[in-house]
C-alpha cells in the first residue's frame, strides 16, 4: 500500500494536509486533517463582558469578520431581550453582502480560477488575462468598499454594535455606492459565464444540504434552518438540537451531522433552498448557464457563487435605494442587562454559522457556543473525497492531486475558521 | 535581482493577510518591486530555502511554529510581525489567561480523543525571535503596513509610534468618550491607526498595544475619579494584552 501526503493545499484559509492511502491502485482511504491548531474561541469569551463577544468571535475568522460579528451581535440580543429597527436590519444585510462580495471574488478568482487554466496562481494570469484579473480586482474591491462604506474598513467592521450602529454613512456616499453596484452588475454577470463555461466534473454527493430559509427573502441574514432532502425548516434556536457535533482523532475541528447524514453549507445548499427567492438578473444567469436545481454537485459550489455575485449587486443596490427612501434611524438602542441566552444564524459566504450565549446579570459571558461553515461542511468533505478519488486515481499523480484539489477548494473551506 | 519576500501565517484568523490582498490598487505595484516567493494563502508551491524579508502572521501555539520562526530567522535578513497576535500575543493570547487544559477541556470536552497538533499557550512571535519590524493592530493598518515594507525593502529602521492614541484623536477633533462618560483606551494605547474606531464612535479598545510614552498610573487616576477601577480598566486592556505586564499589575 503507498500514502500520498498532499501538504498545505494551497489556495485555500488555514492548513489542511490530506492523507491518500492507496493499494493496487485502488483508493482504501482519504481524508483530510485539519493541522491548524486549537483557538480556544468558545472558552477565551467566557468571563468577558457581553459587548466585547463580538470583538473576540469576529477573530475567528478574517474574510467573513462581518459575518461572525453580526452572528454574535444577534445572539446577544436575543439574550438580552434587544429589538433593533429596520434600518439597522437593512445596513446589516449590507454589511453580509459586502462580505459575499469580497470572499466570492477572491475564491472565485484568486484561489479556485487558476486550477481551470492549469496555473498554480492567479499571479501569472494577470499577464495572460490582465482583463480577467482586473475584473476579479474590481469585483472584490467592491466588496472591500461595501464592507468599509457600512462598516469602517474591510476587515473586522468598527461600527455594528448591540442595537444598532456608532456611525452611518452620509447619504451622498450611498448614492455613489449604489451607482457602482449598478455598474458592477456586468462584472458579476461575466463571472457567471466565465465559471459557466468550465468543464466540470460529474459527481453527486450523497451529503444532506443546509441552509438559511425565508419564504419572502434570499435568506443571508434572517431565516430559519431548512433541510433540502428532510424538507423540514427548524428555528435556528434549536440549531443545538438538529446539528451533532463530534471530536474526530486526525483534526482539531470538529465534524457534524444531521439526523446521522453528513451534509453541505454554502452557495449551492442555498441555491438549492432558496432558488425562488432569487433576484430577476441572478435567476436570468442561472437560467443563462443551464445549472439544473437542485443539483447535487459539490463543483457547481463555485457556479453558485457566482450567481450570487449577481443577485447581490442587484440586491444591494435596492437596499441602499431603501435606506435613501425610508428614514429611520441606526442609533444603538438602550437596553438593560440582565441574565439571559440566546443564538442567532447567518449564512456566511461558505454557509451557515451558529453563535449561541449566555449572559450572567452583570452581563458578563458564561456560556459561548460557535458552529461555522466549514466544521459543518468537513465530514461531508471526507465523504466526498471517499466517493470522488477512484474515479480519477487513474490520472497521472500531478492531475490526480489537482482533481482532489479541486474537490476540496470547491468548497471553499475557511480551516482556521473550522478550529475555533 | 528584486528583494524576494514570504509571507508565512501562524495562529490566527489570516485577517492582516487578507488586508495584504485588499490594497487592490497597489498590489500589482508592490509585486512589481518584490520577488513574491511564498504565500500560502494565494499560490501552490512550498517555503523557499533562501529569502530576503518574511512578513510574518498570527500567534505562536505550537512547538512547530517555534521551529519554523527559528527556521525564518535563521534565514532572512528581515523579519517583519504584522497585526496584534504577532506582536502582543493578541486575541489568542487570551488563552493563557487560566490553565490552557481547562481551555481545552472546555472546547473539545474531558474525553481520550488526542487532537492533532501539539499545543503550547499562545505567545506572540516576538516571544521567540527578534524582529526588524512591527505593524500592530487588528487587523493591521494598510497605510502603516505598506510604509513599513517599503522601509523594509530600503533597509531603513523601524518606524512604530510611541505616543498613545489621544495625541492624534484630538488633533481629527474627535469629541472625547470621557466627555459622554465612556471609557477609551486611546489613552494608553498606541496611535498610528488615525483613532478610527473613536473617529466612527466607538471607543478604542487597545489592540495596538501599550504605548511607550504613556502615563498608565495617572491614566488609572484619571479613571477612578470617573469612577472606573484600576481592575476594570486592567481587565479591559488585556483584551488585546493578556500578555502585557504592565497590566496584570
Amino acid at each position: 500500500m503507498s500514502t500520498l501526503t498532499i501538504e498545505h493545499v494551497a489556495r485555500i484559509e488555514g492548513h489542511g494536509t490530506i492523507t491518500v492511502d492507496v493499494e493496487d491502485g485502488r483508493v482504501k482511504d482519504i481524508h483530510m486533517d485539519i493541522i491548524e491548531p486549537a483557538r480556544y474561541f468558545e472558552s477565551m469569551v467566557v468571563g468577558r463582558r457581553f459587548d466585547e463577544a463580538p470583538l473576540i468571535t469576529s477573530r475567528i475568522c478574517g474574510i467573513c469578520s462581518p459575518n461572525h460579528m453580526l452572528t454574535s451581535i444577534k445572539a446577544l440580543e436575543v439574550a438580552l431581550g434587544v429589538e433593533v429597527s429596520e434600518r439597522t436590519q437593512i445596513m446589516r444585510k449590507l454589511l453580509v453582502y459586502g462580505s459575499y462580495l469580497q470572499n466570492h471574488a477572491t475564491h472565485l478568482y484568486l484561489l479556485a480560477a487558476p486550477d481551470y487554466v492549469g496555473l498554480p496562481s492567479v499571479f501569472p494570469l494577470a499577464e495572460t488575462h490582465p482583463d480577467v484579473v482586473e475584473r476579479a480586482l474590481r469585483v472584490k474591491k467592491l466588496g472591500n468598499d461595501l464592507t468599509t462604506l457600512i462598516g469602517g474598513r474591510p476587515v473586522h467592521p468598527i461600527t455594528a454594535v448591540l442595537g444598532g450602529f456608532t456611525s452611518e454613512p452620509e447619504p451622498g456616499r450611498l448614492v455613489a455606492f449604489r451607482d457602482a453596484l449598478l455598474a458592477a452588475s456586468q462584472d458579476a454577470a461575466a463571472t457567471v459565464d466565465l465559471f459557466g463555461s468550465f468543464d466540470e466534473y460529474e459527481f453527486e454527493t450523497a451529503g444532506e444540504m443546509l441552509a438559511l430559509v425565508d419564504d419572502d427573502d434570499y435568506a443571508i441574514y434572517d431565516g430559519q434552518t431548512g433541510a433540502l432532502d428532510a424538507g423540514w425548516r427548524r428555528p435556528v434556536s434549536e440549531y443545538r438540537s438538529f446539528i451533532e457535533e463530534r471530536v474526530v482523532g486526525h483534526s482539531n475541528a470538529k465534524h457534524s451531522t444531521v439526523g446521522g447524514r453528513t451534509f453541505m453549507v454554502g452557495a449551492l445548499p442555498r441555491i438549492n433552498l432558496s432558488r425562488a427567492t432569487l433576484g430577476a438578473t441572478a435567476a436570468d444567469a442561472l437560467n443563462r448557464v443551464g445549472l439544473s436545481i437542485p443539483s447535487r454537485n459539490p463543483f457547481m459550489n463555485n457556479l453558485c457563487q457566482a450567481v450570487e455575485l449577481v443577485d447581490a449587486a442587484a440586491r444591494c443596490a435596492q437596499y441602499i435605494e431603501t435606506l435613501l427612501d425610508m428614514g429611520g434611524s441606526t442609533t444603538p438602542v438602550e437596553f438593560k442587562i440582565a441574565a439571559g441566552s440566546g443564538s442567532a444564524a447567518t449564512e456566511a459566504p461558505r454557509g451557515t454559522l451558529y453563535h449561541g450565549y449566555s449572559v450572567d446579570d452583570d452581563g458578563i459571558v458564561i456560556a459561548g457556543d460557535v458552529i461555522t461553515p466549514t466544521a459543518q461542511n468537513l465530514a461531508n468533505l471526507d465523504a466526498d473525497m471517499r466517493a470522488f478519488a477512484p474515479s480519477v486515481v487513474d490520472l497521472p499523480r500531478d492531475e490526480f492531486v489537482i482533481a482532489v484539489e479541486r474537490l476540496v477548494r470547491a468548497y471553499d473551506p475557511c480551516l482556521s475558521c473550522s478550529v475555533h | 535581482m528584486p528583494p524576494r519576500v514570504v509571507v508565512v501565517g501562524l495562529a490566527s484568523d489570516f485577517g492582516c493577510q487578507v488586508q495584504m490582498t485588499n490594497i487592490e490598487d497597489q498590489l500589482l505595484d508592490v509585486l512589481g518591486r518584490i520577488e513574491l516567493s511564498y504565500w500560502q494563502l494565494a499560490s501552490s508551491g512550498h517555503m523557499p530555502e533562501e529569502y530576503d524579508v518574511a512578513i510574518v502572521e498570527g500567534a505562536v501555539t505550537t512547538g512547530e511554529h517555534v521551529a519554523l520562526l527559528e527556521r525564518i530567522r535563521a534565514t532572512a535578513s528581515a523579519v517583519i510581525a504584522i497585526g496584534a497576535c504577532a506582536v502582543t500575543g493578541g486575541i489568542p493570547a487570551l488563552a493563557t489567561s487560566g490553565s490552557l487544559d481547562d481551555h481545552y477541556a472546555c472546547v473539545y470536552g474531558e474525553g481520550d480523543v488526542e487532537v492533532a497538533c501539539g499545543r503550547i499557550a499562545p505567545m506572540p512571535i516576538t516571544s521567540v525571535i527578534d524582529v526588524e519590524y512591527r505593524v500592530p493592530g487588528c487587523p493591521i493598518d494598510m497605510d502603516e503596513f505598506t510604509q513599513v515594507l517599503s522601509r523594509a525593502l530600503q533597509g531603513l529602521s523601524d518606524c512604530i509610534p510611541r505616543e498613545p492614541m489621544c495625541a492624534i484623536c484630538k488633533t481629527l477633533e474627535n469629541i472625547c468618550f470621557y466627555e459622554r462618560g465612556e471609557v477609551c483606551l486611546g489613552l494608553i494605547t498606541r496611535t498610528g491607526c488615525n483613532a478610527r474606531c473613536i473617529t466612527l464612535g466607538r471607543p478604542c479598545t487597545g489592540c495596538r498595544g501599550l504605548a511607550e510614552d504613556a502615563n498608565l498610573e495617572s491614566a488609572i487616576l484619571l479613571l477612578a475619579e470617573r469612577g472606573v477601577s484600576r481592575e476594570d480598566l486592567m481587565t479591559r486592556a488585556r483584551l488585546y494584552n493578556t500578555l502585557e505586564e504592565a497590566f496584570t499589575r
